[in-house]
Protein backbone atom coordinates (compact mmCIF):
# COMPACT_ATOMS: atom_id res chain seq x y z
CA UNK A 1 0.00 0.00 0.00
CA UNK A 2 1.46 3.97 -0.82
CA UNK A 3 1.18 6.60 1.55
CA UNK A 4 0.41 10.14 -0.06
CA UNK A 5 0.89 11.24 2.54
CA UNK A 6 3.75 10.47 5.67
CA UNK A 7 3.34 12.70 8.87
CA UNK A 8 6.77 12.85 11.07
CA UNK A 9 7.54 13.91 14.26
CA UNK A 10 4.54 16.62 14.13
CA UNK A 11 4.56 19.30 16.56
CA UNK A 12 2.06 22.42 17.01
CA UNK A 13 2.59 25.23 19.25
CA UNK A 14 -0.23 27.42 20.09
CA UNK A 15 2.34 29.99 21.94
CA UNK A 16 3.61 28.95 24.96
CA UNK A 17 0.83 25.96 24.87
CA UNK A 18 1.88 22.54 22.32
CA UNK A 19 -1.20 21.71 21.08
CA UNK A 20 0.58 18.61 19.90
CA UNK A 21 3.51 16.74 20.44
CA UNK A 22 5.19 14.42 18.16
CA UNK A 23 2.68 12.79 15.74
CA UNK A 24 3.33 10.44 13.54
CA UNK A 25 0.66 9.20 10.54
CA UNK A 26 0.32 7.55 7.30
CA UNK A 27 -2.70 8.22 5.29
CA UNK A 28 -2.77 5.58 2.48
CA UNK A 29 -3.24 6.82 -1.20
CA UNK A 30 -7.71 6.36 -2.11
CA UNK A 31 -8.77 5.13 1.08
CA UNK A 32 -10.56 6.11 3.64
CA UNK A 33 -8.84 7.23 7.27
CA UNK A 34 -10.29 8.64 10.24
CA UNK A 35 -8.91 10.48 12.86
CA UNK A 36 -10.93 10.30 16.32
CA UNK A 37 -10.88 11.70 19.45
CA UNK A 38 -12.86 13.59 22.34
CA UNK A 39 -13.16 17.94 22.36
CA UNK A 40 -10.01 19.52 22.59
CA UNK A 41 -8.14 16.49 21.10
CA UNK A 42 -5.95 18.27 18.39
CA UNK A 43 -7.85 17.16 15.63
CA UNK A 44 -8.51 20.59 13.95
CA UNK A 45 -5.30 21.49 14.65
CA UNK A 46 -3.90 18.36 12.78
CA UNK A 47 -5.76 18.92 9.75
CA UNK A 48 -5.19 23.26 9.78
CA UNK A 49 -1.38 22.14 10.27
CA UNK A 50 -1.58 19.94 7.14
CA UNK A 51 -3.34 23.07 5.58
CA UNK A 52 -0.83 25.50 6.08
CA UNK A 53 -2.88 27.68 7.98
CA UNK A 54 -1.35 27.07 11.61
CA UNK A 55 2.18 26.48 12.21
CA UNK A 56 4.23 23.42 12.17
CA UNK A 57 7.02 21.67 13.12
CA UNK A 58 8.14 18.05 11.88
CA UNK A 59 7.38 16.44 8.50
CA UNK A 60 4.92 16.18 6.31
CA UNK A 61 5.76 14.27 2.94
CA UNK A 62 2.88 14.68 0.35
CA UNK A 63 3.63 12.19 -2.70
CA UNK A 64 7.16 11.74 -1.77
CA UNK A 65 8.20 15.45 -1.67
CA UNK A 66 8.04 17.75 1.67
CA UNK A 67 4.52 19.63 1.66
CA UNK A 68 4.58 23.25 1.41
CA UNK A 69 3.85 25.40 4.40
CA UNK A 70 1.60 28.37 2.12
CA UNK A 71 -2.20 27.54 2.96
CA UNK A 72 -2.76 28.54 -0.91
CA UNK A 73 -0.40 26.43 -2.34
CA UNK A 74 -1.30 23.57 -0.37
CA UNK A 75 -4.46 24.03 -2.23
CA UNK A 76 -2.65 23.81 -5.15
CA UNK A 77 -0.64 20.67 -4.92
CA UNK A 78 -4.41 18.70 -4.35
CA UNK A 79 -4.73 18.67 -0.53
CA UNK A 80 -8.15 20.51 -0.04
CA UNK A 81 -9.78 20.95 3.41
CA UNK A 82 -13.59 20.99 4.15
CA UNK A 83 -13.32 23.63 7.88
CA UNK A 84 -15.31 22.51 10.92
CA UNK A 85 -18.51 24.26 11.19
CA UNK A 86 -18.49 24.44 7.08
CA UNK A 87 -17.69 28.13 6.85
CA UNK A 88 -19.59 28.77 3.31
CA UNK A 89 -19.21 32.14 2.33
CA UNK A 90 -22.65 34.11 3.49
CA UNK A 91 -23.53 36.73 1.26
CA UNK A 92 -22.36 34.86 -1.86
CA UNK A 93 -24.23 32.76 -3.59
CA UNK A 94 -24.31 29.24 -3.84
CA UNK A 95 -22.66 28.85 -7.28
CA UNK A 96 -20.14 31.66 -6.61
CA UNK A 97 -19.09 29.35 -3.39
CA UNK A 98 -18.58 26.58 -5.80
CA UNK A 99 -16.39 29.05 -8.40
CA UNK A 100 -14.07 29.85 -5.07
CA UNK A 101 -13.91 26.15 -4.63
CA UNK A 102 -12.18 26.14 -8.28
CA UNK A 103 -10.47 29.44 -7.30
CA UNK A 104 -7.19 27.36 -8.35
CA UNK A 105 -8.31 25.83 -11.80
CA UNK A 106 -7.85 28.41 -14.31
CA UNK A 107 -9.69 26.49 -17.50
CA UNK A 108 -12.97 27.71 -17.97
CA UNK A 109 -13.93 24.86 -19.85
CA UNK A 110 -13.09 22.82 -16.70
CA UNK A 111 -14.37 24.51 -14.02
CA UNK A 112 -17.97 24.44 -15.99
CA UNK A 113 -17.38 20.76 -15.98
CA UNK A 114 -16.73 20.50 -12.40
CA UNK A 115 -19.97 22.58 -11.68
CA UNK A 116 -22.02 19.91 -13.46
CA UNK A 117 -20.39 17.10 -11.52
CA UNK A 118 -21.44 18.72 -8.23
CA UNK A 119 -25.00 19.30 -9.64
CA UNK A 120 -24.92 16.10 -10.47
CA UNK A 121 -23.82 14.37 -7.36
CA UNK A 122 -26.14 17.21 -4.95
CA UNK A 123 -28.97 18.65 -7.39
CA UNK A 124 -30.16 20.62 -4.46
CA UNK A 125 -27.25 22.84 -4.90
CA UNK A 126 -28.53 23.26 -8.72
CA UNK A 127 -32.12 24.33 -7.71
CA UNK A 128 -30.44 26.93 -5.29
CA UNK A 129 -27.38 28.29 -6.68
CA UNK A 130 -28.27 31.70 -6.94
CA UNK A 131 -29.13 31.81 -3.49
CA UNK A 132 -27.21 33.36 -0.72
CA UNK A 133 -25.10 30.64 0.88
CA UNK A 134 -26.10 31.85 4.24
CA UNK A 135 -29.60 31.05 3.87
CA UNK A 136 -29.06 27.02 2.96
CA UNK A 137 -30.13 24.93 6.06
CA UNK A 138 -27.33 23.06 8.06
CA UNK A 139 -27.28 20.19 5.46
CA UNK A 140 -27.13 21.87 2.32
CA UNK A 141 -24.31 23.95 3.84
CA UNK A 142 -21.96 20.32 4.87
CA UNK A 143 -23.34 19.60 0.80
CA UNK A 144 -22.09 22.98 -0.24
CA UNK A 145 -18.85 22.47 1.59
CA UNK A 146 -18.33 19.61 0.45
CA UNK A 147 -18.81 19.91 -3.14
CA UNK A 148 -16.46 23.41 -3.15
CA UNK A 149 -13.57 21.15 -2.02
CA UNK A 150 -14.33 19.14 -4.84
CA UNK A 151 -14.36 22.20 -7.06
CA UNK A 152 -10.26 21.97 -6.93
CA UNK A 153 -10.43 18.54 -8.29
CA UNK A 154 -8.47 17.52 -5.13
CA UNK A 155 -6.44 14.17 -4.29
CA UNK A 156 -6.72 14.29 -0.43
CA UNK A 157 -9.70 15.74 0.97
CA UNK A 158 -9.62 16.24 4.30
CA UNK A 159 -13.23 16.75 6.40
CA UNK A 160 -13.48 18.17 9.56
CA UNK A 161 -16.86 16.78 11.49
CA UNK A 162 -19.08 16.99 8.55
CA UNK A 163 -21.56 15.23 10.53
CA UNK A 164 -21.75 17.76 13.29
CA UNK A 165 -24.94 19.69 13.84
CA UNK A 166 -27.08 17.31 11.41
CA UNK A 167 -29.59 14.76 11.86
CA UNK A 168 -29.52 11.33 11.30
CA UNK A 169 -30.54 10.98 8.21
CA UNK A 170 -29.07 13.35 6.55
CA UNK A 171 -25.59 12.34 8.72
CA UNK A 172 -26.56 8.98 6.75
CA UNK A 173 -26.40 11.15 3.59
CA UNK A 174 -23.08 12.95 4.02
CA UNK A 175 -21.19 9.50 4.98
CA UNK A 176 -22.62 7.98 1.92
CA UNK A 177 -21.51 11.28 -0.32
CA UNK A 178 -18.10 10.36 1.17
CA UNK A 179 -17.58 6.94 0.53
CA UNK A 180 -18.80 7.76 -3.15
CA UNK A 181 -16.29 10.52 -3.47
CA UNK A 182 -13.65 7.90 -1.99
CA UNK A 183 -14.70 5.60 -4.88
CA UNK A 184 -14.20 7.98 -7.53
CA UNK A 185 -10.20 8.03 -6.21
CA UNK A 186 -10.15 10.85 -3.62
CA UNK A 187 -7.93 10.14 -0.58
CA UNK A 188 -10.45 10.93 2.53
CA UNK A 189 -9.03 12.39 5.90
CA UNK A 190 -11.99 11.93 7.75
CA UNK A 191 -12.16 14.06 11.25
CA UNK A 192 -14.91 12.88 13.31
CA UNK A 193 -16.73 12.82 16.71
CA UNK A 194 -19.12 10.72 15.52
CA UNK A 195 -16.61 7.64 15.62
CA UNK A 196 -18.59 4.54 15.86
CA UNK A 197 -20.31 5.41 11.72
CA UNK A 198 -16.56 6.78 11.17
CA UNK A 199 -15.15 3.67 12.09
CA UNK A 200 -17.76 1.62 10.14
CA UNK A 201 -16.59 3.28 6.73
CA UNK A 202 -12.72 3.89 7.32
CA UNK A 203 -10.45 2.03 6.23
CA UNK A 204 -7.58 3.10 8.97
CA UNK A 205 -7.99 4.87 12.08
CA UNK A 206 -5.67 7.00 14.65
CA UNK A 207 -7.35 7.65 17.72
CA UNK A 208 -5.84 11.35 19.30
CA UNK A 209 -5.85 12.11 23.17
CA UNK A 210 -4.41 15.34 24.64
CA UNK A 211 -2.41 16.07 21.10
CA UNK A 212 -0.86 12.50 21.30
CA UNK A 213 -2.14 9.13 19.09
CA UNK A 214 -2.84 6.94 21.91
CA UNK A 215 -4.43 4.08 19.89
CA UNK A 216 -4.02 3.26 15.87
CA UNK A 217 -5.26 0.61 13.00
CA UNK A 218 -8.13 -0.95 11.09
CA UNK A 219 -11.67 0.50 11.04
CA UNK A 220 -13.31 -2.93 11.91
CA UNK A 221 -10.19 -3.62 14.93
CA UNK A 222 -10.51 0.21 16.78
CA UNK A 223 -14.70 -0.84 16.42
CA UNK A 224 -13.98 -4.01 18.49
CA UNK A 225 -11.49 -2.93 20.81
CA UNK A 226 -12.14 -2.68 24.41
CA UNK A 227 -10.97 0.81 25.13
CA UNK A 228 -12.16 2.49 22.20
CA UNK A 229 -15.60 1.59 22.39
CA UNK A 230 -15.43 2.59 26.16
CA UNK A 231 -14.00 5.57 25.69
CA UNK A 232 -15.94 6.73 22.48
CA UNK A 233 -18.72 4.28 21.61
CA UNK A 234 -20.54 4.50 25.04
CA UNK A 235 -19.87 0.77 25.52
CA UNK A 236 -19.70 0.03 29.62
CA UNK A 237 -16.93 -1.36 30.86
CA UNK A 238 -16.91 -3.52 34.36
CA UNK A 239 -13.50 -3.03 36.05
CA UNK A 240 -11.60 0.67 36.90
CA UNK A 241 -15.21 2.14 37.75
CA UNK A 242 -13.10 5.24 39.09
CA UNK A 243 -11.55 5.96 35.44
CA UNK A 244 -13.36 8.99 34.03
CA UNK B 1 -32.04 75.81 -14.13
CA UNK B 2 -33.03 73.00 -11.93
CA UNK B 3 -31.66 70.88 -14.02
CA UNK B 4 -28.21 72.33 -13.87
CA UNK B 5 -27.96 71.99 -10.45
CA UNK B 6 -28.96 68.62 -10.41
CA UNK B 7 -26.08 66.97 -12.87
CA UNK B 8 -23.61 69.51 -11.49
CA UNK B 9 -25.13 67.56 -7.72
CA UNK B 10 -24.67 64.07 -9.34
CA UNK B 11 -21.56 64.71 -10.86
CA UNK B 12 -19.86 66.14 -7.32
CA UNK B 13 -21.21 62.81 -6.05
CA UNK B 14 -19.95 60.92 -8.59
CA UNK B 15 -16.68 61.86 -7.79
CA UNK B 16 -17.56 61.54 -3.89
CA UNK B 17 -18.32 57.86 -4.41
CA UNK B 18 -15.03 57.12 -6.05
CA UNK B 19 -13.52 58.53 -2.93
CA UNK B 20 -16.08 56.55 -0.59
CA UNK B 21 -15.35 53.26 -2.96
CA UNK B 22 -11.78 53.91 -2.48
CA UNK B 23 -12.13 53.73 1.15
CA UNK B 24 -14.83 51.13 1.15
CA UNK B 25 -12.54 48.37 -0.45
CA UNK B 26 -10.02 48.68 1.79
CA UNK B 27 -12.32 48.79 4.65
CA UNK B 28 -14.07 45.71 3.53
CA UNK B 29 -11.30 43.94 3.42
CA UNK B 30 -8.83 44.96 5.92
CA UNK B 31 -11.67 46.41 8.04
CA UNK B 32 -10.22 49.21 9.00
CA UNK B 33 -10.75 52.82 8.47
CA UNK B 34 -7.90 54.26 5.69
CA UNK B 35 -7.46 58.18 6.50
CA UNK B 36 -4.53 58.27 4.45
CA UNK B 37 -6.68 57.54 1.38
CA UNK B 38 -7.43 61.83 1.89
CA UNK B 39 -3.81 62.11 1.71
CA UNK B 40 -2.88 60.22 -1.51
CA UNK B 41 -6.45 62.14 -2.68
CA UNK B 42 -4.10 65.18 -2.53
CA UNK B 43 -0.84 63.97 -3.21
CA UNK B 44 -2.22 62.62 -6.56
CA UNK B 45 -4.03 66.19 -7.68
CA UNK B 46 -0.41 67.92 -7.22
CA UNK B 47 1.13 65.02 -8.97
CA UNK B 48 -1.11 65.26 -11.82
CA UNK B 49 -0.97 69.40 -12.00
CA UNK B 50 2.65 69.64 -11.94
CA UNK B 51 2.18 66.57 -14.97
CA UNK B 52 -0.11 68.59 -16.25
CA UNK B 53 2.39 71.60 -16.67
CA UNK B 54 5.66 69.91 -17.60
CA UNK B 55 4.83 69.75 -21.09
CA UNK B 56 4.80 72.92 -23.50
CA UNK B 57 1.31 71.76 -25.05
CA UNK B 58 -0.57 70.48 -21.90
CA UNK B 59 -1.13 66.34 -22.79
CA UNK B 60 -4.54 65.21 -23.79
CA UNK B 61 -6.70 64.66 -20.41
CA UNK B 62 -6.90 60.72 -20.25
CA UNK B 63 -2.82 60.72 -20.44
CA UNK B 64 -2.89 63.00 -17.19
CA UNK B 65 -5.83 60.56 -15.72
CA UNK B 66 -3.40 57.89 -16.65
CA UNK B 67 -0.46 59.38 -14.70
CA UNK B 68 -2.36 60.13 -12.27
CA UNK B 69 -3.86 56.62 -11.12
CA UNK B 70 -0.29 55.09 -11.51
CA UNK B 71 0.85 57.57 -9.74
CA UNK B 72 -2.09 56.58 -7.22
CA UNK B 73 -1.02 52.84 -7.33
CA UNK B 74 2.51 53.69 -6.79
CA UNK B 75 1.88 55.79 -3.59
CA UNK B 76 -0.69 53.52 -2.19
CA UNK B 77 2.17 50.31 -2.30
CA UNK B 78 4.15 52.36 -1.05
CA UNK B 79 2.25 53.50 2.12
CA UNK B 80 1.14 50.01 2.37
CA UNK B 81 5.01 48.94 2.60
CA UNK B 82 5.66 51.91 5.15
CA UNK B 83 2.77 51.65 7.36
CA UNK B 84 0.49 48.49 7.04
CA UNK B 85 2.65 45.25 6.18
CA UNK B 86 4.83 44.97 9.51
CA UNK B 87 1.11 45.43 11.02
CA UNK B 88 -0.20 42.44 8.73
CA UNK B 89 2.91 40.14 9.41
CA UNK B 90 1.97 40.66 13.32
CA UNK B 91 -1.82 40.96 13.06
CA UNK B 92 -1.90 43.78 15.08
CA UNK B 93 -5.84 44.66 16.26
CA UNK B 94 -7.40 47.24 13.60
CA UNK B 95 -6.59 50.66 15.46
CA UNK B 96 -2.94 50.47 14.82
CA UNK B 97 -3.88 50.32 11.53
CA UNK B 98 -6.40 53.48 12.02
CA UNK B 99 -3.49 55.59 13.94
CA UNK B 100 -0.76 54.38 11.17
CA UNK B 101 -3.75 55.71 8.69
CA UNK B 102 -3.61 59.30 9.93
CA UNK B 103 -0.12 59.47 10.67
CA UNK B 104 0.48 59.06 6.66
CA UNK B 105 -2.56 61.34 6.08
CA UNK B 106 -1.21 63.97 8.27
CA UNK B 107 2.34 63.34 7.09
CA UNK B 108 1.20 63.98 3.86
CA UNK B 109 -0.53 67.16 3.66
CA UNK B 110 2.21 68.47 5.85
CA UNK B 111 4.61 67.52 3.42
CA UNK B 112 2.50 69.22 0.53
CA UNK B 113 1.99 72.07 2.27
CA UNK B 114 5.90 72.57 2.72
CA UNK B 115 6.82 72.01 -0.40
CA UNK B 116 3.88 73.90 -2.11
CA UNK B 117 2.77 76.47 0.53
CA UNK B 118 -1.63 76.65 0.98
CA UNK B 119 -1.90 78.37 -2.27
CA UNK B 120 -4.47 77.04 -4.30
CA UNK B 121 -3.02 76.06 -7.52
CA UNK B 122 -5.79 76.18 -10.67
CA UNK B 123 -5.69 73.07 -12.27
CA UNK B 124 -5.10 74.31 -16.32
CA UNK B 125 -8.30 74.45 -18.20
CA UNK B 126 -8.72 71.80 -21.00
CA UNK B 127 -12.11 72.97 -22.20
CA UNK B 128 -11.77 76.05 -24.16
CA UNK B 129 -15.28 77.02 -22.72
CA UNK B 130 -16.56 76.29 -19.60
CA UNK B 131 -19.94 75.59 -20.96
CA UNK B 132 -21.85 73.83 -24.18
CA UNK B 133 -25.89 74.07 -24.86
CA UNK B 134 -27.69 70.57 -25.49
CA UNK B 135 -30.96 72.60 -27.05
CA UNK B 136 -31.93 75.41 -24.15
CA UNK B 137 -30.44 73.89 -21.26
CA UNK B 138 -26.76 75.16 -20.30
CA UNK B 139 -24.26 72.43 -19.17
CA UNK B 140 -21.45 72.77 -17.33
CA UNK B 141 -18.36 70.71 -19.53
CA UNK B 142 -16.13 70.32 -16.61
CA UNK B 143 -18.84 68.76 -14.53
CA UNK B 144 -20.62 66.35 -17.58
CA UNK B 145 -16.95 65.21 -18.19
CA UNK B 146 -16.46 64.55 -14.54
CA UNK B 147 -20.10 62.66 -14.57
CA UNK B 148 -19.06 60.73 -17.29
CA UNK B 149 -15.28 59.74 -16.68
CA UNK B 150 -17.03 58.78 -12.89
CA UNK B 151 -20.02 56.66 -13.91
CA UNK B 152 -17.42 54.62 -16.43
CA UNK B 153 -14.86 53.75 -13.28
CA UNK B 154 -17.57 53.14 -10.97
CA UNK B 155 -19.10 50.46 -13.65
CA UNK B 156 -15.97 49.24 -14.48
CA UNK B 157 -15.40 48.74 -10.78
CA UNK B 158 -18.88 46.81 -10.15
CA UNK B 159 -18.10 44.48 -12.82
CA UNK B 160 -14.38 43.78 -11.29
CA UNK B 161 -15.81 43.22 -8.06
CA UNK B 162 -18.55 41.45 -9.29
CA UNK B 163 -17.95 39.49 -12.35
CA UNK B 164 -14.44 38.44 -12.32
CA UNK B 165 -11.87 36.13 -9.98
CA UNK B 166 -10.33 38.30 -8.75
CA UNK B 167 -13.38 40.26 -7.45
CA UNK B 168 -14.61 36.72 -6.40
CA UNK B 169 -11.03 36.66 -4.35
CA UNK B 170 -11.73 40.12 -2.83
CA UNK B 171 -15.39 38.99 -1.73
CA UNK B 172 -14.25 35.89 -0.25
CA UNK B 173 -11.00 37.59 2.05
CA UNK B 174 -13.76 40.27 2.84
CA UNK B 175 -15.81 37.75 4.38
CA UNK B 176 -13.83 35.59 5.97
CA UNK B 177 -9.99 35.79 4.83
CA UNK B 178 -8.73 32.28 6.68
CA UNK B 179 -11.60 30.38 4.64
CA UNK B 180 -10.57 31.89 1.84
CA UNK B 181 -7.03 30.53 1.70
CA UNK B 182 -8.43 26.97 1.91
CA UNK B 183 -9.98 27.55 -1.45
CA UNK B 184 -6.20 28.60 -2.44
CA UNK B 185 -6.57 32.68 -2.37
CA UNK B 186 -3.09 34.47 -1.14
CA UNK B 187 -4.50 37.26 0.91
CA UNK B 188 -1.10 38.65 0.12
CA UNK B 189 -2.20 39.52 -3.29
CA UNK B 190 -5.89 40.30 -2.99
CA UNK B 191 -4.77 42.76 -0.27
CA UNK B 192 -2.07 43.87 -3.00
CA UNK B 193 -4.56 44.17 -5.37
CA UNK B 194 -7.04 46.07 -3.29
CA UNK B 195 -4.46 48.57 -2.28
CA UNK B 196 -3.63 48.89 -6.29
CA UNK B 197 -7.32 49.76 -6.57
CA UNK B 198 -7.64 52.48 -3.97
CA UNK B 199 -4.50 53.88 -5.19
CA UNK B 200 -6.18 54.45 -8.39
CA UNK B 201 -8.82 55.75 -7.07
CA UNK B 202 -7.25 58.14 -5.51
CA UNK B 203 -5.34 59.36 -8.48
CA UNK B 204 -8.23 59.68 -10.15
CA UNK B 205 -10.57 61.49 -7.77
CA UNK B 206 -7.71 63.71 -6.68
CA UNK B 207 -7.40 64.91 -10.67
CA UNK B 208 -11.01 65.13 -11.10
CA UNK B 209 -11.48 67.01 -7.33
CA UNK B 210 -8.55 69.17 -8.36
CA UNK B 211 -10.07 70.61 -11.99
CA UNK B 212 -13.43 71.17 -10.21
CA UNK B 213 -11.63 72.62 -7.13
CA UNK B 214 -8.28 73.44 -7.60
CA UNK B 215 -5.33 72.20 -5.74
CA UNK B 216 -4.34 72.27 -2.08
CA UNK B 217 -2.85 70.41 0.73
CA UNK B 218 -6.14 69.45 2.30
CA UNK B 219 -8.32 68.67 -0.60
CA UNK B 220 -7.85 64.85 -0.24
CA UNK B 221 -8.59 65.13 4.03
CA UNK B 222 -12.00 67.06 3.03
CA UNK B 223 -12.90 64.92 0.50
CA UNK B 224 -12.08 62.20 2.46
CA UNK B 225 -14.20 63.60 4.90
CA UNK B 226 -17.13 63.03 2.61
CA UNK B 227 -16.27 59.97 1.01
CA UNK B 228 -16.68 58.24 4.62
CA UNK B 229 -20.01 59.71 5.56
CA UNK B 230 -21.04 58.22 2.10
CA UNK B 231 -19.22 54.52 3.12
CA UNK B 232 -20.82 54.76 6.64
CA UNK B 233 -24.32 55.79 5.50
CA UNK B 234 -24.37 53.52 2.31
CA UNK B 235 -23.22 50.85 4.96
CA UNK B 236 -19.58 50.28 5.60
CA UNK B 237 -17.78 48.16 3.38
CA UNK B 238 -20.82 48.16 0.98
CA UNK B 239 -19.35 49.26 -2.50
CA UNK B 240 -23.32 49.71 -4.05
CA UNK B 241 -24.01 51.74 -0.65
CA UNK B 242 -21.54 53.85 -0.64
CA UNK B 243 -21.91 55.15 -4.56
CA UNK B 244 -25.65 55.56 -3.79
CA UNK B 245 -24.83 57.37 -0.84
CA UNK B 246 -22.06 58.98 -2.38
CA UNK B 247 -24.56 60.63 -5.59
CA UNK B 248 -26.97 61.47 -2.77
CA UNK B 249 -24.55 63.88 -0.55
CA UNK B 250 -23.27 65.35 -3.66
CA UNK B 251 -27.09 66.53 -5.14
CA UNK B 252 -28.49 67.20 -1.61
CA UNK B 253 -24.71 69.58 -1.07
CA UNK B 254 -25.24 71.51 -4.53
CA UNK B 255 -28.84 72.28 -3.82
CA UNK B 256 -28.18 73.53 0.01
CA UNK B 257 -24.91 75.46 -1.39
CA UNK B 258 -27.42 77.00 -4.03
CA UNK B 259 -30.21 77.84 -1.63
CA UNK B 260 -28.79 78.39 1.68
CA UNK B 261 -25.11 79.17 0.93
CA UNK B 262 -21.93 76.94 1.36
CA UNK B 263 -21.54 77.94 4.99
CA UNK B 264 -24.25 75.43 6.01
CA UNK B 265 -23.42 72.66 4.12
CA UNK B 266 -21.37 70.75 6.20
CA UNK B 267 -24.01 71.65 8.92
CA UNK B 268 -26.98 69.97 7.38
CA UNK B 269 -24.99 67.32 5.85
CA UNK B 270 -23.52 66.09 8.93
CA UNK B 271 -26.45 66.58 10.38
CA UNK B 272 -28.45 64.40 8.01
CA UNK B 273 -25.57 61.68 8.43
CA UNK B 274 -26.57 61.64 12.30
CA UNK B 275 -30.09 61.63 11.74
CA UNK B 276 -29.77 58.71 9.02
CA UNK B 277 -27.84 56.71 11.70
CA UNK B 278 -29.79 56.95 14.44
CA UNK B 279 -33.19 55.76 12.02
CA UNK B 280 -31.36 53.21 10.64
CA UNK B 281 -27.96 52.09 11.95
CA UNK B 282 -27.07 49.70 9.08
CA UNK B 283 -26.66 51.82 6.06
CA UNK B 284 -28.26 51.55 3.27
CA UNK B 285 -26.83 48.58 2.56
CA UNK B 286 -28.32 46.99 5.30
CA UNK B 287 -25.16 44.78 5.78
CA UNK B 288 -22.81 46.03 8.45
CA UNK B 289 -18.87 44.97 8.36
CA UNK B 290 -17.97 44.08 11.17
CA UNK B 291 -14.40 45.80 12.55
CA UNK B 292 -11.81 43.41 13.05
CA UNK B 293 -10.74 42.62 16.62
N1 LIG C 1 -6.17 29.30 17.72
C1 LIG C 1 -5.87 28.68 18.87
N2 LIG C 1 -5.15 29.32 19.81
C2 LIG C 1 -4.82 28.72 20.97
N3 LIG C 1 -5.17 27.45 21.28
C3 LIG C 1 -5.88 26.76 20.38
C4 LIG C 1 -6.27 27.34 19.13
N4 LIG C 1 -6.97 26.43 18.42
C5 LIG C 1 -7.03 25.33 19.22
N5 LIG C 1 -6.38 25.53 20.39
C6 LIG C 1 -6.22 24.54 21.47
O1 LIG C 1 -5.61 23.40 20.95
C7 LIG C 1 -6.21 22.23 21.48
C8 LIG C 1 -6.74 21.35 20.35
O2 LIG C 1 -7.84 22.02 19.70
P1 LIG C 1 -8.54 21.44 18.40
O3 LIG C 1 -9.45 22.48 17.90
O4 LIG C 1 -7.51 20.94 17.49
O5 LIG C 1 -9.38 20.24 19.01
P2 LIG C 1 -10.34 19.23 18.27
O6 LIG C 1 -9.81 17.88 18.50
O7 LIG C 1 -10.57 19.64 16.88
O8 LIG C 1 -11.67 19.42 19.13
P3 LIG C 1 -13.21 19.42 18.68
O9 LIG C 1 -13.61 18.00 18.54
O10 LIG C 1 -13.90 20.07 19.84
O11 LIG C 1 -13.32 20.20 17.42
C9 LIG C 1 -7.29 22.71 22.42
O12 LIG C 1 -6.77 22.66 23.72
C10 LIG C 1 -7.55 24.12 22.01
O13 LIG C 1 -7.95 24.91 23.10
MG1 LIG D 1 -12.20 20.29 15.84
Amino acid sequence: MSHILEIRNLKINYGVHEAVHGLDMDIAEGKITAIIGSNGAGKTTIINAISGIVKREGTVIYRGRPLTQKAHRVVREGVVQVPEGRRVFAGLSVEENLRLGAYTVRDKKQIQKLLEQQYELFPRLEERKRQDAGTLSGGEQQMLAISRGLMSHPRVLMLDEPSLGLAPVIVEDVFNHIKRICEDGVTIILVEQNAKKTLSICDYGYVIENGRKVMEGNGSDLLENEEVQYAYLGVDRQEDPQDP
Amino acid sequence: MDLQLLISGISLGAVYALVAVGYAVVFSVLKFSNFAHGGMISACAYMGYYFQRAFPAPPPFYVTLLFSAFAGVALSFLIDTIAYRRLRKQQSPAIYYFLASIAISILIVNLLSIFFGKNLYAFPPIFTSTTFYIGSIRFSSIDTLILFVSLAILTFLILLINRTRIGLAIRSVAINSQTSRLMGVNPDVTIMTVFAIAGALAGISGVLLAMKLSVYPTLGSQMMLKGFVASVVGGLGSLGGAIIAAIFLGVIEIYITYYLGSLSTPIVTFGLMLIFLAVRPVGVAGKFAQEKV
